[in-house]
């Protein structure tokens, strides 16, 4: 599915990674293309930081082929070095070298040039951070954020054709987040690398993501646009990953699963039991629908968010405003057209 | 690692009055002080007739090449016999790990006889090596980079050590940022891992100089004259006190800058850890001829510190029937004082320990004399000596004043050793537990008693080998304080190796290595075993 404009960089292909009896990674899929953001979505242990560091080359593939173009970057028994990839690697703790000034960080990579040349592209690549004033500065005077773009600037100074990124913004106070991610994605669309971020926010994936690769338990269980994969889970594993959700059990019959809320489409499932999700703003207080009784309520500000027991199944509901007593009975109605019914 | 008593111990003590522990502490102190100014006071009262500025000069210039070069050789065969066992794995590297400390056993005498003696002029290596080969080895050992070589041999063991644990706790990460960013393996060891571990380079280093600096026996053996050999000899020959702390003072000012050193390394050992996530070090598996390189130098270097000389040793002195009854009598002084000398020293560097927590200074002040070469100890302790020995009628109570004044100067020279795994150990213990005991009646003497020393009590018997190991080989400070005809095993080689019976020497080196190999091994193998998944 490769957009002319946007040529495969790097794939991975049924790749596979164990440890001993612990599958890290099974047959897992991935295409890397120039000038996209691909965000690595899934709870932790789910083998997305292992997958990066089979693409890095920092470890060897058991089973599939990474390639780079027609090169192969790693089959079983043949990893191609780290330093001869062409990725460049931006780690969590940012890896900056505390015996080097944050100028000599940059310029690390870049021996084969003499040293004019390494000194200018450092200071341009520190210059595109907006760091180049801290050049003779020593990494730890510099705050996170700064730590990571000079992280950033060493590894894009190489010029790599893929640059792969783990957890970048984890080490961060959460009232810097928003103003580096969009630093760091800005940055990285200038650059027009193809860009592999591995996250376990799925808020942050979804606003960064040209496209989005959700992981869990070593598998790739869906990937595509992430509006695509929120509003069209695949599963209800993948549809937890992007958020919560409301998931009861529900009978399908041909082509459609019997809701408290009417029938709702399920093209192409087969008879059988099956999951209708419905996310908690899809689902409002309203003057007609099922009844159901408040256990919770809690007051959010924008909204209220409120717990209910409808029929013995618990439901997440999201209302505009101060919302009903816990006790009361209210009527909910559902959204179906936003509804998704998926196989058990 | 100082652990602080966030408020004021409740109870009686309060701010003002000094527990008898603390007490004992600051004393701790003083013991380790008093020796130092007692020197620089020797030095100044003295004349300057007895010893000529150049002779000084020349036996600094010396002691200066000697200790450039074993910081050389000691910093290039330790840090790379480190990363061969951290980063690689090969044959025997789980037994090399542990068993590169083990030529700490070894004194560096002992290595002087063993490497003069194979290598004599007309031994029967160099013999053979005429007449089969037709060819002479060039070599002098009785030089100065021949004293380095012994001298190496002898403490590369300190440097693999402060080496190992630094790259045991290299964060992973810069190691493979290195790799992503264009480096080779080679490259990243050169360009990061050394660079980052500079300062326990830097410590290990210090320490082997150190060590140098105080050496006596094996430089005095092959006829290098050092500062060190200038004391022993201006107190000996010319029976001057102030001759000798004149020597000993730029030793000193040696030993203030090698400790500084030392501390700074310490210090910056937390810089570039700190990672995100601890994962295992990335062990590269050697195979074919490079896996039989790394496994011949682990063994060339196990072999240079401790197999060949010792083998040598033992092969010489099947020559001559040992004095039985006279060794055994320097055995018994040895681990007496040994033994002694150990549980002073743990018991005041506790105290120590213990009253640092408030008076930080102490602790400071007791690890001035960590660096100071015993000899320069014992001219220091001269003065109060000669006190001593006047005040004493002679007979037991002189032996006894003697080796009161032994044991002094050992608690001296070894505290800052001794309270470095005291202070480790105490450091497990957190202030709210101290708080805990209080409240639940227990004085500050009890609270240490019941809690701080029984949760330290493994550091505590850590820190008592480490004393053993090092008054076992000492040999200036024993032979400038010990009481007459009381000999230690160290005292005996020496004697034997100046009327250049090396076989006769052999055996009381050899009884050496065996008294210290055991707690050696303990301390090695407790030093591999110290981190997760280290090998």
């Amino acid at each position: 599915m490769t957009h002319p404009l946007n040529p495969a960089i790097l794939t991975v292909e049924a790749v596979s990674r164990a440890y001993g009896a612990r599958r890290a990674v099974v047959d897992a899929d991935l295409t890397l293309e120039a000038g996209q953001i691909t965000c690595l979505l899934g709870p932790s242990g789910s083998g997305k930081s292992t997958l990066l560091r089979l693409i890095a080359g920092l470890e060897p593939v058991d089973a599939g082929v990474i390639r780079a173009g027609d090169e192969i970057l790693s089959r079983p028994g043949h990893t191609v070095a780290p330093e001869r990839r062409g990725t460049g690697l931006v780690f969590q703790d940012y890896a900056l070298f505390p015996h080097l000034t944050v100028l000599d960080n940059v310029r690390f990579g870049l021996t084969a040039l003499p040293r004019p040349e390494q000194r200018a592209r450092a200071l341009a690549a520190l210059e595109r951070v907006g760091l180049a004033d801290r050049a003779r500065d020593w990494p730890h005077t510099l705050s996170g954020g700064e730590q990571q773009r000079v992280a950033l600037a060493r590894s894009l100074v190489r010029e790599p054709a893929a640059i792969l990124l783990d957890e970048p913004f984890s080490g961060l106070d959460a009232h810097l987040k928003a103003g580096v991610r969009d630093d760091l994605t800005a940055t990285l669309r200038a650059e027009g690398a193809a860009v592999l971020i591995v996250t376990h926010d799925a808020a942050e994936a979804l606003m960064i993501a040209d496209r989005l690769v959700l992981m869990d338990a070593g598998r790739v269980i869906q990937s595509g646009e992430p509006a695509e994969c929120f509003e069209r889970p695949a599963s209800l594993a993948a549809a937890r990953l992007l958020g919560e959700v409301n998931a009861l059990p529900v009978a399908v019959a041909r082509g459609a699963a019997e809701t408290p809320w009417g029938a709702a489409p399920a093209p192409g499932l087969a008879d059988g039991p099956a999951w209708l999700l419905l996310r908690p703003q899809d689902l409002t207080v309203s003057r007609d629908g099922p009844e159901a009784a408040v256990t919770t309520c809690r007051f959010g500000g924008r909204f209220s968010e409120i717990g209910a027991d409808l029929d013995g199944q618990a439901l997440h509901l999201h209302t505009p405003g101060v919302g009903p007593r816990p006790g009361e009975t209210v009527r909910v109605r559902a959204d179906l057209t936003r509804a998704r019914v998926v196989a058990d | 690692m100082a652990l602080t008593i966030a408020s004021p111990p409740p109870g009686r003590t309060g701010r003002g009055a000094v527990s008898p522990l603390q007490l004992i502490g600051i004393l701790a102190a003083v013991v380790c002080v008093l020796p130092l100014a007692g020197v620089v006071a020797a030095a100044l009262s003295g004349g300057t007739a007895d010893i000529a500025a150049t002779d000084l000069i020349r036996y600094a210039l010396t002691s200066a090449g000697l200790a450039l070069l074993v910081a050389a050789i000691t910093g290039a065969v330790g840090t790379a016999a480190a990363w061969l066992v951290v980063m690689h794995r090969f044959p025997g590297r789980d037994i090399f790990a542990w068993a590169l400390v083990l030529p700490f056993a070894m004194p560096a005498f002992a290595l002087a006889y063993a490497y003069a003696d194979l290598f004599d002029v007309a031994g029967d290596l160099r013999t053979w090596a005429r007449a089969g080969v037709g060819f002479d080895l060039p070599i002098q050992l009785r030089s100065l980079p021949g004293a380095a070589f012994v001298l190496s041999c002898a403490f590369y063991p300190y440097v693999y050590l402060a080496m190992r644990a630094a790259f045991v706790n290299l964060p992973v990460q810069a190691l493979e940022a290195a790799r992503s960013l264009g480096c080779t393996a080679p490259q990243a060891f050169f360009r990061v891992a050394v660079p980052m571990a500079r300062p326990a380079l830097a410590a290990g280093v210090a320490l082997a100089v150190m060590e140098t600096l105080a050496d006596y026996g094996a430089v005095q053996f092959l006829s290098v004259q050092t500062l060190t050999t200038g004391v022993v000899r201006a107190w000996f020959v010319y029976g001057s006190l102030a001759s000798a702390a004149q020597f000993a003072l730029p030793l000193l000012g040696a030993a203030a800058l090698l400790l500084w050193i030392e501390r700074a390394g310490r210090r910056g050992r937390a810089y570039g850890s700190g990672g995100a996530r601890w994962r295992p070090l990335p062990v590269t598996e050697l195979r074919g001829p490079r896996a039989a390189a790394a496994t011949c130098y682990c063994l060339v270097l196990l072999g240079l510190g401790l197999l060949l000389p010792a083998g040598w040793l033992a092969w010489t002195s099947l020559d001559v029937t040992p004095e039985w009854p006279r060794l055994i009598a320097a055995a018994r002084n040895s681990l007496g004082l040994g033994v002694g000398g150990a549980m002073v020293t743990a018991l005041l560097a506790t105290a120590l320990a213990l009253a640092s927590r408030r008076f930080p200074l102490t602790a400071r002040l007791a690890s001035v004399g960590y660096a100071t070469p015993g000899a320069v100890m014992a001219i220091g302790l001269l003065v109060p000596a000669g006190w001593l020995w006047s005040m004493a009628p002679g007979g037991s109570a002189n032996v006894a004043a003697g080796i009161l004044l032994l044991l002094y100067a050992y608690a001296a020279r070894l505290m800052a050793a001794a309270l470095e795994p005291v202070d480790a150990g105490l450091s497990r213990v957190t202030p709210s537990m101290i708080q805990a005991a209080r409240g639940l009646g227990a004085g500050e003497t009890g609270a240490a008693l019941r809690v701080q020393l029984p949760i330290a009590a493994p550091a505590l018997f850590t820190a008592g080998l480490v004393v053993l190991i090092d008054v076992l080989k000492e040999l200036p400070a024993t032979l400038i304080l010990r009481p007459f005809n009381f000999d230690t095993l160290a005292v005996i080689a020496d004697n034997y190796a100046r009327d250049e019976r090396l076989a006769n020497a052999g055996w009381p080196s050899l009884m050496l290595v065996g008294l210290a190999l055991p707690p050696v091994l303990w301390l090695s193998r407790k030093v591999a075993h110290a981190r997760p998944g280290s090998p």
